[in-house]
């Protein structure tokens, strides 16, 4: 059980560096930049919306979808990377499982494109 | 074959009648019936000569009925003396009826099914004499208790016949539930039903003493008397008499034929097939001679009073049961089996004269209603007449054999309840002459009492149910007189072994040799009821209702049958009903409905409501149950296994 | 390890791979033809199931894994999926009258139903953890795009909504589940789960934790209770032809799934899952049967018989034996027929054009459609659990595996829910038949309903005549999954 924790403290100690360095950012960025603080920037800001109102107002479904669809590409990008990486020991079947893999997503982006999802208008 | 045919032939008209009478119709179907009946009678003829007159008993073994190690039961079919006169006379009565029946449900709408249920009578009734064991006879006797049961309920828009046909059944019940037990502790005690095993080992048992109700009581008297409670139910004897009145509700060919000639006998017949058992019963042929005498002259006075004319036969019916009974009562069996076969012919003659009458007086029953009519319809008038005089025991006809040698019998028995049967036999001779020609007077004589419209109408009936009638009269004018000599005779030899009479009771040869005015009175107190009558409702008509006034508690205590239908309506009808009621209310309806379908029903309900509360349509409430289901399962396994 | 890298055999797993295919090139075709070719797609999808039916029955059947060792294919399997395939085919069928005449005739919906079908096939086949979550969210994500299918309607839309929400959360369950079983043995294959837990000893704990959880996602799947809320909510609102669809097919499939986990890798805890699989198989049918009493609305009404039904089932799962799973088997064999039955009727339900969904709108059918309302009749029967038709037999088979499997109560309880289960089916006839008649319903019939519909009717009608067929598959596949 303890060998089986320990393979986990990389992790440990990356989290730490990642908290820490946050902290260091935020805390240089109070120390070290200018400040001329007016009322327009120290509103909370939230994704171009109002931040204070109905929370049942309609909006544009377009912006989701545009949101969903880089999500998509996103995580094909994410898969892509350790795909590269791993390459040379994963052979013929691994490249041709990735080509399976993109030619399925190409379909959906078929798909989406001439149902017209790109388009703004 | 013909013995089968004897008794099947009935079947087969009743099958033909109930089942295919739609398609038949009335006509064809009523023919088939009389048909067969009609054949059966002949071939009864037939095997009576062959059994009764040449002494050949015959015995035929069907099939098996029932076999389970111990418990054996054949379909046989017994013909010996006393069951050749048993056939003889259900045969040809039935079939006389068959016919006579045919003229009198005329205009009914459902003559197939009255045809159909006379026949299956009849077949149940030959099934009860022919039979070899105690379970054949009480499948018999049953069938016999349900015909009689739809037969009196056959007009069943009637309520009255509802009524009646409900009490007959289960008044009769009563006297099954006796006989059924009877039927068992004579298979407790010797491992058999079979008739000739039974009696051959009845003089080992006797004396025997067996354990009943928690007391020991002599085996064969526990045995005898539970028999004769079952024959009690059947032949309406007091105390279960109060059914064979109200079954006067059927049809009147029925009242002829189950009610007076046929089925009511039964009993008689039953406890003198089971004669080897009774005889060694002294105790319990003691008590069948008390009860027969106080029927006897019961239902006499109870007849003085009635006014509906099937009713006063009806009495006069169970009257003359009372003699047969205690005929048996003094070990007089062939006396009673004499009396019972003169007075099948007699009282069958008396039933269909007065159906005849009801039939020309636009069914009508009330004597105080009739009046004057014997012009109208002298045939009529003549058959009653000779069915009268044979009931009333006047010398040459039928009853006045019978009778006489019942009440010497009694006589010569020379014990005290022998002398209390005698007397009580000799009084209800008189009144039953008194009755029959009340009866014979108001009915045919006097004024004028019925409505014009219905007197424009009256006639004597048609022959097809005068011709049975007059076939009947030859019956009761002769069949004392012929079979006298064979059945009850000195030294006749007629019964062979089918009656059983220890010599110390014989009384039917004793009863030979008694004092001349013991012979001659119950001749004399008939002819004196018969004046009486006279006097009453011809000579001077005022003076019954002026005694009727003058004694009043007497006649209401009469005519409402000494009370015996209130007595039991307080002791037995309303605490069952009540009982029966508090059992539906309380125990039906609120225990076994309440916590039953009903609790459960409404259970499911108020059940099904709150589950469908269960879903309120807010997925946070999915999403909780779903979490608290996980949570439970978790905990429960916590539970389960790391407690 | 180079086995890892070789190029799998994909024999085994020809049909799924037909489906996948046919799927993306109906996509295609559905996308650069327009929704007019939404009867086109429709046919193609019925025929590529029909293929892929009989890539099943002639494939291969006798235990091949593939995938290293991810898929497998079986006589369980086959005849699952051989189900599946029925139910998925029949219910599109059924759905093209209804799509024209609501106007909904878009050519996404029969490819979603062959995705979700497909994700069915690979649940049905999961031979590893990671399988079972890759096929059962093929198959629900697919489901919530068809619960919501009919984007103007509040009721379609919030269906499609709770059922993303509810089974979002239930996936989370059964990952969470899976991470944890995953955690304490090591391993994700059902192969060397199995070998890892027959060794006998102590059970650690949180390896039970890690089952329930993985129960209690797959009980919301086959909607047990208390993982069926969604279940009436989701069966009234989506579109009827999708009721139908989730009353059959999906069902089937997880129910496939839930005997197969408990019983492939999991089969040495029995006497550990045991208690839960009876909790939810006695909750299941007694909820099922109570709170269908007070439904007026038939689709909902059927949701809570589904409910009750696979409470019914689950006795099977209960029991942990082979006559158990051949009970189980068979019962979903059954059940599928009578629902694909029953909603025949109610997709026929329509009055000047418009569908109406009342049990009193059922008034009189008997004499308005005599021969709708004997079928209706006898799904009704059926469903009831009266001899001698099918779905008696099917009652009867499980609670004799309970009973020889000594779980008394359970098969009392059951037979006792069977009884108030019966009273709603009843009424449903006491309806058709009794009840003053309503307006007639829109005629004709179309010609494919009325062969589905005679064609179940006379299959549960018949069903006891020679039932030795469906027998000896079930048999057969209940002997692949208890080894």
């Amino acid at each position: 059980m303890q060998g089986f924790i320990v393979e986990y403290l990389p992790i440990l100690v990356f989290l730490a560096i990642a908290v820490g360095m946050a902290i260091v950012v935020v805390a240089a960025s109070y120390v070290a930049a200018r400040h001329y603080p007016d009322g327009e920037k120290l509103s909370p800001y939230e994704c171009g919306f109002e931040a204070f109102g109905d929370a049942r107002r309609q909006f544009d479904v377009r912006f989701y979808l545009v949101a969903l669809l880089f999500i998509i590409f996103d995580l094909e990008v994410a898969f892509l990377f350790p795909w590269a990486v791993a390459l040379g020991d994963i052979g013929v079947f691994g490249f041709w499982s990735m080509m399976i893999f993109l030619v399925i997503l190409t379909v959906g982006f078929v798909y989406e494109w001439r149902k017209g999802a790109l388009e703004w208008e | 074959m013909l013995h089968v045919a004897l008794v099947f032939a009935p079947l087969l008209g009743a099958v033909f009648a109930g089942l295919f009478g739609r398609v038949l119709g009335d006509g064809a179907s009523r023919l088939i019936a009389c048909g067969f009946m009609t054949v059966s009678a002949l071939i009864s003829i037939v095997v009576f000569h062959q059994v009764a007159i040449e002494h050949e008993t015959v015995v035929i073994e069907l099939m098996t009925w029932m076999d389970s190690e111990a418990f054996e039961v054949a379909w046989t079919l017994r013909f010996d003396e006393l069951t050749a006169v048993m056939t003889l006379v259900v045969s040809v009565v039935s079939c006389l009826i068959h016919w006579y029946s045919i003229g009198y449900m005329a205009h009914d709408p459902h003559v197939p099914r009255f045809f159909a249920y006379l026949s299956l009578f009849t077949f149940a009734m030959l099934m009860l004499v022919t039979a070899d064991n105690f379970v054949q006879m009480f499948f018999g006797w049953e069938g016999v208790g349900l015909c009689s049961y739809l037969l009196i309920g056959f007009w069943f828009d009637r309520p009255s016949a509802n009524a009646a046909a409900i009490k007959a059944f289960v008044v009769n019940r009563v006297g099954d539930f006796g006989f059924a037990l009877g039927i068992m502790a004579i298979f407790l005690v010797f491992e058999s039903v079979d008739f000739a095993t039974v009696f051959a080992a009845a003089p080992e048992v006797a004396g025997s003493s067996m354990v009943f109700l928690g007391r020991e009581f002599d085996t064969l008297t526990v045995i005898t008397l539970l028999l004769f409670v079952g024959a009690m139910g059947k032949s309406a004897q007091l105390g279960l008499h109060t059914w064979l009145p109200d079954a006067m509700e059927g049809p009147t060919p029925v009242s002829a034929l189950i009610h007076a000639a046929t089925m009511v006998t039964a009993g008689v017949f039953m406890v003198a097939r089971c004669s080897p058992l009774f005889e060694y019963a002294p105790d319990t042929l003691m008590v069948i001679t008390v009860v027969g005498a106080s029927t006897a002259f019961f239902a006499a006075t109870v007849g003085l009073v009635q006014n509906d004319i099937k009713r006063v036969i009806a009495y006069s019916t169970c009257s003359q049961l009372g003699y047969m009974f205690f005929a048996i009562g003094v070990s007089a069996y062939s006396a009673a089996i004499f009396h019972l076969m003169t007075h099948a012919f007699f009282k069958a003659l008396l039933f269909l004269g007065a159906g005849s009458v009801i039939h020309a007086m636009a069914d009508e029953q009330d004597m105080r209603r009739m009046g004057g009519i014997y012009t109208l319809m002298p045939l009529t008038y003549a058959i009653m007449w000779i069915g009268s005089l044979a009931l009333a025991g006047i010398p040459f006809f039928a009853g006045f054999y019978s009778k006489d040698i019942i009440l010497e019998a009694a006589y010569a028995d020379g014990t005290g309840f022998g002398d209390y049967a005698f007397g009580l036999g000799i009084v209800a001779a008189f009144l039953t002459a008194f009755y029959s020609w009340r009866l014979l007077f108001m009915t045919f004589h006097g004024r004028v009492r019925a409505e014009p419209s219905v007197m424009a109408r009256v006639h004597d009936a048609p022959k097809i149910m005068m011709i049975p009638l007059v076939l009947l009269s030859l019956g009761a004018l002769f069949a004392g007189f012929v079979a006298y000599g064979a059945m009850v005779g000195e030294g006749s030899g007629f019964w062979g072994g089918s009656l059983f009479v220890l010599p110390e009771n014989d009384t039917v040869a004793a009863a030979h040799h008694v004092p001349f005015w013991v012979k001659a009175s119950p001749t004399v107190l008939a002819v004196a009821g018969i004046g009486v009558a006279w006097w009453f409702y011809i000579a001077r008509p005022g003076i019954p209702p002026a005694i009727a006034t003058m004694h009043r508690p007497i006649y209401v205590f009469l005519s409402r049958k000494w009370y015996f239908d209130e007595l039991y309506d307080l002791a037995f009808v309303r605490p069952a009903k009540r009982i029966g009621h508090a059992l539906w209310r309380g125990g039906d309806g609120r225990v076994i409905d309440g916590f039953g379908p009903d609790g459960v029903s409404a259970a499911v309900v108020r059940l099904a409501h709150r589950a469908a509360r269960l879903q309120t349509g807010y997925v946070y409430h999915y999403a909780f149950a779903m979490l608290v289901g996980v949570v439970g399962f978790v905990s429960w396994f916590f539970y389960a296994i790391g407690g | 390890m180079p086995t890892v890298h070789a190029v799998p055999d994909l024999a085994p797993a020809l049909p799924e791979v037909i489906l996948a295919v046919v799927a993306m090139a109906l996509l295609m075709l559905g996308v650069f033809r327009g929704d007019g070719s939404t009867r086109t797609v429709s046919w193609l999808a019925v025929a590529a199931m029909a293929v892929a039916g009989f890539f099943v029955i002639t494939g291969p059947s006798d235990g091949v894994v593939t995938f290293s060792g991810m898929f497998v294919v079986d006589r369980f399997a086959v005849f699952m999926k051989v189900l599946v395939l029925i139910g998925s085919a029949l219910a599109l069928v059924m759905s093209f009258g209804y799509l024209r005449d609501e106007g909904m005739e878009r050519f996404e919906f029969p490819v979603l139903l062959v995705l979700a079908t497909l994700g069915m096939l690979m649940m049905v086949s999961a031979n590893d953890l990671m399988a079972l979550y890759l096929g059962l969210e093929l198959q629900s994500l697919a489901l919530y795009v068809v619960a919501a299918f009919k984007r103007e309607s509040l009721r379609s839309t919030e269906a499609g909504l709770k059922y993303f929400v509810l089974g979002a959360l239930s996936s989370g369950m059964l990952l969470y589940g899976c991470s944890l079983i995953y955690g304490i043995t090591g391993a994700t294959d059902f192969a060397a789960l199995s070998a890892a837990l027959s060794g006998g000893g102590e059970v650690p704990i949180g390896l039970v934790i890690g089952l329930v959880f993985l129960v209690s996602g797959l009980a919301f799947k086959v909607s047990a209770v208390p993982f069926h809320m969604w279940t009436p909510d989701v069966y009234e609102g989506a579109p009827t032809p999708v009721t139908a669809f989730f009353a059959v097919a999906p069902k089937i499939a997880a129910v496939a799934l839930f005997l197969r986990v408990m019983m492939s890798p999991f089969g040495g805890l029995v006497s550990q899952w045991q208690q839960i699989i009876v909790v939810v198989s006695i909750a299941s049918m007694v909820l099922g049967a109570f709170a269908a009493i007070r439904q007026d609305n038939i689709k909902r009404l059927m949701a809570y018989s589904s409910i009750g039904h696979v409470g019914y089932a689950l006795v099977g799962l209960a029991a942990g034996t082979a006559e158990g799973m051949r009970g189980t088997i068979l019962y979903m064999t059954i059940y599928l027929v009578m629902n694909v039955g029953t909603f025949a009727v109610i997709l026929n339900m329509k009055r000047a054009g418009a569908m109406v969904e009342g049990i009193h709108d059922l008034a009189g059918l008997a004499r308005s459609r005599p021969l709708m309302a004997l079928a209706m009749g006898i799904f009704m029967f059926s469903l009831a659990g009266i001899p001698p038709l099918a779905g008696f037999f099917a009652k009867l088979y499980v609670f004799l595996a309970a009973v020889n499997a000594e779980l008394y109560a359970l098969a009392v309880i059951g037979v006792l829910a069977s009884v108030v289960g019966a009273f709603y089916y009843l009424r449903i006839i006491r309806i058709m038949y009794f009840d003053a008649p309503s307006e007639v319903f829109d005629a004709p019939v179309a010609s494919e309903m009325r062969v589905i519909l005679a064609a179940a009717a006379v299959f549960t009608l018949f069903f006891f005549a020679y039932p030795a067929p469906f027998l000896a598959g079930a048999e057969a596949a209940a002997l692949a999954l208890v080894r």
